[in-house]
């Protein structure tokens, strides 16, 4: 099996066209030529790279696939092979000699391939001795694809949904309300309490943006943040113009991202909310975080991740979690958006600590974990057989560490890696941080 | 586009074998989708499953959370699994003629 795309006729769809397959190689030239002239950063990258060789044993891509143009170094050679053989004296002149080479079907093609079996996770940033970031050039790439009209179909049917519902699975708002009375319903069953999930309120403190799997499959997640605003008696609320923390078009579009954070800014703007509150979300993190003001800023409330609130309650003694709630032996999976340059590392540790006796990290981890391998959305069932190679040497991590449970606050990570284990015959349990905090936490009435 | 024969009528299924024309759906349909999906035999249980997908469909648009589901057919997260081996998302709401949800899961 192999990545189905995006058919023309579903591109105007998410305001898109396809570029006729005649036309597309002068079209990426000229895409990368207004690029070089906006993302400067991203060109002294592309001149940067003296292959040394340090990413190769580092990029889990290559160490599952072991297809050569994996290896980081030269899965950006696709994209700077081509800038310099345009773009540089050395390469129009010398051609073949300064490693520069023409743009053709067959070049594009690898693009198709390659940047869709990167993961954007920037692990081999953290090793490059010059701190290149192959994700950013896997993001220029994709752009300039998206641009051509060659997307997977998969990122067409999400952003379609976005477009109609403010949610990447596509769930209107009845069905958004009717999924908040069950878990409600189902809170006071276990609880005995009214825990409320509010939705659309007029004016709230805290504007709470969950990832939308967060009421189909992760429910756990959303009891748990929901018990944990109830516990602080915080004023906060859902908006269901944006049930949706993961801001898919980071992955392909940028206008995309744009828009869906716009949503972002507009509903918080709307009920006057002093913080927006990501949830159990990695590429949404990095979106609302470092993007916000630049795509619709400024901005005057602040960003938060559901697990630094979570943090800064515990440690304020303004939640209780129940030191031995959780007897089983857990580790942590570092979502990569979150412990590489996404500042959320310590926090999802403290918490599983106060609840967890017998927790025990994965090796390596935090900055230098290792991706689930569904990254940057490669969540197709159409390259099963290669995601669960991208998720082997996460599974290798968690067989060492003799886990019955992994925490992974993350939703690409709690679709991606239930199947990596199954297929590599590892028998785990997984969940979110917030699962534990809602497992664990002291509840008014229960004190 | 791909396409299926039932009952000597071609009906249009998507790259993943999801119905895409929900009222092409009938229960011989069903039985084919179950066969694909390693569901030997549909038992009155997984017909329980099946019309409550559709029902939840037919009124919301969208699938069902598991969670509700299980509650209100009453099984467990484990018998979903006994009972459609590629799980309720995958399974049962491609045997309901439910199109394949879609995002984070």
């Amino acid at each position: 099996m192999s990545m189905v795309w995006t058919k023309e006729t579903d591109l105007a769809a998410i305001g898109l066209k396809a570029v006729p397959e005649t036309e597309q190689v002068e079209k990426a030239i000229l895409e990368i030529d207004e690029l070089r002239q906006k993302a400067r950063a991203l060109m002294v990258m592309l001149e940067t790279c003296t292959k040394c060789g340090a990413c190769k044993e580092q990029c889990h891509s290559y160490l599952g696939t072991k297809d050569f143009n994996n290896f980081p170094a030269a899965r950006a050679e696709l994209f700077r092979k081509v800038y310099k053989r345009y773009f540089t004296m050395s390469g129009r002149v010398l051609g073949r000699f300064a490693g520069a080479e023409e743009l053709d079907a067959d070049t594009i093609g690898q693009w198709m391939t390659y940047f869709y079996q990167c993961n954007e996770c920037r692990r081999c940033a953290a090793f490059c001795p010059f701190g290149i970031d192959t994700a950013e050039v896997t993001i220029a790439a994709r752009q300039i694809l998206t641009n051509l009209g060659l997307l997977p179909r998969f990122f067409q049917g999400i952003a379609n949904n976005m477009i109609k519902t403010g949610n990447n699975m596509g769930l209107p708002a009845p069905a958004i309300i009717d999924c908040v009375e069950f878990l409600e319903e189902e809170m006071k069953d276990e609880t005995g309490l009214d825990i409320k999930i509010p939705l659309n309120k007029e004016r709230a403190d805290i504007l709470y943006i969950p990832s939308s799997a967060d009421v189909f499959t992760n429910t756990d997640t959303m009891m748990g943040v929901a018990k944990m605003f109830y516990a602080v008696d915080a004023d906060w609320t859902i908006d269901t113009s944006i049930l949706e923390a993961a801001n898919f078009g980071l992955l392909f579009d940028e206008k995309a991202m744009q828009e869906h954070n716009k949503r972002l800014v507009d509903a918080a703007q709307r009920c006057g909310a002093k913080v927006v509150v990501q949830g159990e979300c990695g590429h949404g993190w990095r979106a609302a975080k470092m993007y916000t003001d630049s795509l619709n800023g400024p901005v005057t409330f602040m960003i938060k991740h559901v697990l630094e609130v979570a943090d800064e309650y515990l440690s304020s003694g303004k939640i209780t979690l129940k030191p031995d709630a959780i007897q089983e032996r857990v580790t942590l999976h570092d979502p990569c958006n979150l412990a590489r340059a996404g500042d959320v590392i310590e926090q999802p540790r403290r918490l599983i600590k106060a609840c967890a006796p017998n927790f025990v990290e994965m090796t390596p981890n935090r900055e230098e974990n290792f991706c689930c391998g569904g990254g940057s959305g490669l969540l197709m069932d159409d390259i099963i057989d290669i995601r669960v190679k991208l998720g082997k040497t996460k599974a290798d991590q968690v067989v060492s560490t003799q886990a019955e449970f992994v925490a992974m606050p993350c939703s690409i990570c709690k679709a991606q890696l239930p199947v990596v284990f199954k297929h590599w015959g590892i028998n785990v349990k997984t969940g979110g941080v917030m699962d534990l905090v809602g497992k664990s936490i002291v509840l008014p009435s229960n004190e | 586009m791909a396409h299926i024969t039932v009952n000597g009528k071609q009906i249009e299924i998507d790259e993943d074998g999801f119905l895409v024309d929900p009222a092409d759906w009938n229960e011989d349909v069903a039985k084919y989708f179950a066969g694909v999906e390693e569901v030997e035999e549909l038992s009155e249980k997984h017909w329980e499953i099946i019309n409550y997908l559709k029902n939840y469909f037919k009124q919301f648009g969208v699938a069902p959370m598991i969670r509700k589901l299980c509650k209100e057919t009453g099984v467990s997260n484990k018998e979903i699994y006994d009972l459609f081996p590629s799980g309720p998302a995958k399974g049962a709401c491609k045997i309901a003629g439910l199109p394949k949800p879609t995002g984070c899961v």
